[in-house]
């Protein structure tokens, strides 16, 4: 049978309508521990038990309370005389026992033919009196065997109520198992969801620095574009600078706007600055003046920005030389390049 | 200890049976004041001969003296416990054929009979909560369909199973699981609808 064909067998097997062997088969799987099949397990029996409310009511004979109590004093007597009651088969067995085994019926022989609840009441008003001192006579005279007895019945309730919550425990267990099982399949989905977003993201920075790169590269440009505004203005003033014996291959130009007093060193083959050493521009006039320094480092141009260049006008020539970091007041190096105005 | 006239049947505290089982005169007495009246309708529901369900009721009761530790509370309410036993045992007597008179004829409870016989005036099955499940039981077996109902009658009460039934009727068994399952499904829904309703109120 599959699981479907075994839950859907539940509401028979509540009521007692399965076969045997279909009941064998459910009884093996509830056995199992099915949570699903348990919970409607007890819904259904809820309801088979629910179905004798709605039976036309019929009180039981008026005395056969009276016979039962009398019966059970009787029963106790039975047993405490050493006779053999067969009780065993009286037991409810499993809650679900819908088939039992044939009814032996051989619980008070000697009511064989007779009511025994007829019996009993007969029994029952012989004692009427009694009952009490009866079962009090029956407790005071009750054996060790019978007390050992009743101790063992307590434990044995007492296991069978522990073993109840287990039970339960269990299947809350069981619950919590299932519940933390769906939270680790959310938790999974959301981890590949996340992971998706972070490949998006990753994809995204690559694009930007993309364009990074790409906006890097105007700004290295910057200086030339710079450089061909400056040379459209028309009142700008420019020298050119030749590499001297110390660096042939080195050039600059040196541009002056006289409106703003800014001027601008652009050098190119310039080897690269020693440590500790810097190139400085100096204006030459009577006494040269240094105008600011720069630094080159390998494989670098230069760009020198002056926001005011003091005495423009009354300057000769202009020189580069490679000066100690924040050196004198006088050029002390090797001229790189050198202009004439 | 005398009964409450509010204590109902359907509201058997496991304790109360933990007490008989202890040997606790009152308590079994008590258990027999509340339970007594529905396992003897369900009895000769199933007997059709009330001495035979007074007989199968002292049996019963007698055990429920002796075996009552063998109650397990993780599976069923004292009272569902106490049907199950009496059902059983009932079903166990007609399969055996071991009843002295002929069954009179019984019919399911289908909402338009409700009289109570009175043998004697019932000390018992009058707590409104018994009366609210009683009243619960027949509207929703009076609303199932004619052949369900006879279906859950024919299992429950007459100890059937649905290959049984199928030869009765002459019914294929498909239909009469369904008709048992269906009826079963609509009773359920009927009872977590009423508990629903209690737990909000």
């Amino acid at each position: 049978m599959t699981h479907g064909e075994l839950e859907d067998a539940i509401p028979l097997y509540a009521i007692g309508a399965l076969e045997r062997s279909e009941r064998q088969v459910l009884d093996a799987h509830l056995l199992s521990g099915c949570p699903s099949c348990h919970s409607a397990l007890r819904e259904f029996q809820a309801v088979a038990a629910a179905l004798p409310f709605g039976l036309d009511i019929v009180a039981p004979p008026r005395l056969l309370k009276a016979s039962i109590m009398a019966a059970k004093v009787s029963a106790v007597g039975h047993d405490t005389m050493g006779h053999t009651s067969d009780l065993s088969r009286l037991g409810p067995g499993k809650w679900m026992k819908h088939v039992s085994q044939p009814d032996s019926r051989s619980t008070i022989a000697w009511m064989n033919g007779v009511p025994r609840w007829i019996v009993g009441s007969a029994v029952a008003a012989a004692v009427a009196g009694s009952v009490a001192m009866a079962w009090i006579a029956r407790d005071s005279h009750m054996t060790d065997d019978s007390v050992a007895l009743t101790q063992w019945k307590a434990q044995a309730a007492s296991a069978a109520s522990q073993s109840a919550e287990l039970q339960r425990q269990l299947e809350e267990r069981e619950q919590s198992l299932l519940r933390a099982r769906e939270e680790l399949h959310r938790s999974l989905a959301d981890a590949a969801e996340l992971k998706d977003q972070l490949i998006q993201r990753e994809a995204e920075l690559d694009v930007l620095k993309t364009q990074l790169d790409q906006h890097e590269k105007r700004r290295a440009h910057v200086p030339e574009d710079e450089l061909a505004v400056l040379l459209r203005i028309p009142t700008i003033k420019a020298a050119v600078l030749a590499g001297t014996e110390a660096a042939g291959d080195a050039s600059g130009i040196f541009l002056y706007d006289p409106r703003t007093r800014k001027a601008w060193l652009y050098t190119r083959n310039l080897p690269a600055c020693s440590p500790g050493t810097e190139y400085r521009l100096w204006m030459l006039s009577e006494n040269p003046i240094s105008v600011g320094a720069f630094h080159i480092g390998p494989g670098e141009t230069s760009h020198l920005f002056v926001q005011s260049v003091p005495d423009f006008p009354g300057a000769k020539a202009f020189s580069v030389s490679l000066e100690p970091v924040g050196g004198g007041r006088q050029p002390a190096g090797a001229p790189y390049l050198r202009s004439y105005l | 200890m005398h009964q409450d006239p509010e204590q109902a049947v359907s509201t058997i505290k496991p304790a109360l049976l933990s007490q008989v089982m202890k040997g606790e005169h009152q308590a079994f007495s008590l258990l027999y004041d509340l339970s007594g009246t529905l396992l003897y309708s369900l009895a000769l529901k199933i007997l059709g001969n009330r001495e035979e369900a007074a007989d199968l009721l002292q049996e019963i009761y007698l055990e429920i003296r002796k075996k009552s530790a063998r109650y397990d509370v993780g599976r069923g309410t004292p009272i569902a416990w106490l049907i199950t036993l009496t059902r059983n045992r009932a079903v166990d007597r007609l399969r055996t054929g071991n009843v002295r008179a002929k069954r009179r004829p019984a019919d399911l409870p289908n909402g338009s009979t409700t009289a109570q016989t009175t043998d004697q005036p019932s000390g018992s099955f009058h707590a409104r909560a018994d009366q609210e499940l009683r009243r619960l039981i027949l509207a929703a077996a009076a609303g199932l369909p004619a052949a369900q109902r006879e279906a859950v009658e024919m299992a429950y009460y007459a100890g059937l199973s649905y290959a049984d039934i199928s030869s009765r009727l002459n019914q294929p068994p498909e239909t009469v699981k369904t008709r048992i399952k269906l009826a079963m499904t609509k009773l359920r829904e009927a009872l977590q609808k009423d508990e629903e309703r209690n737990t909000r109120s």
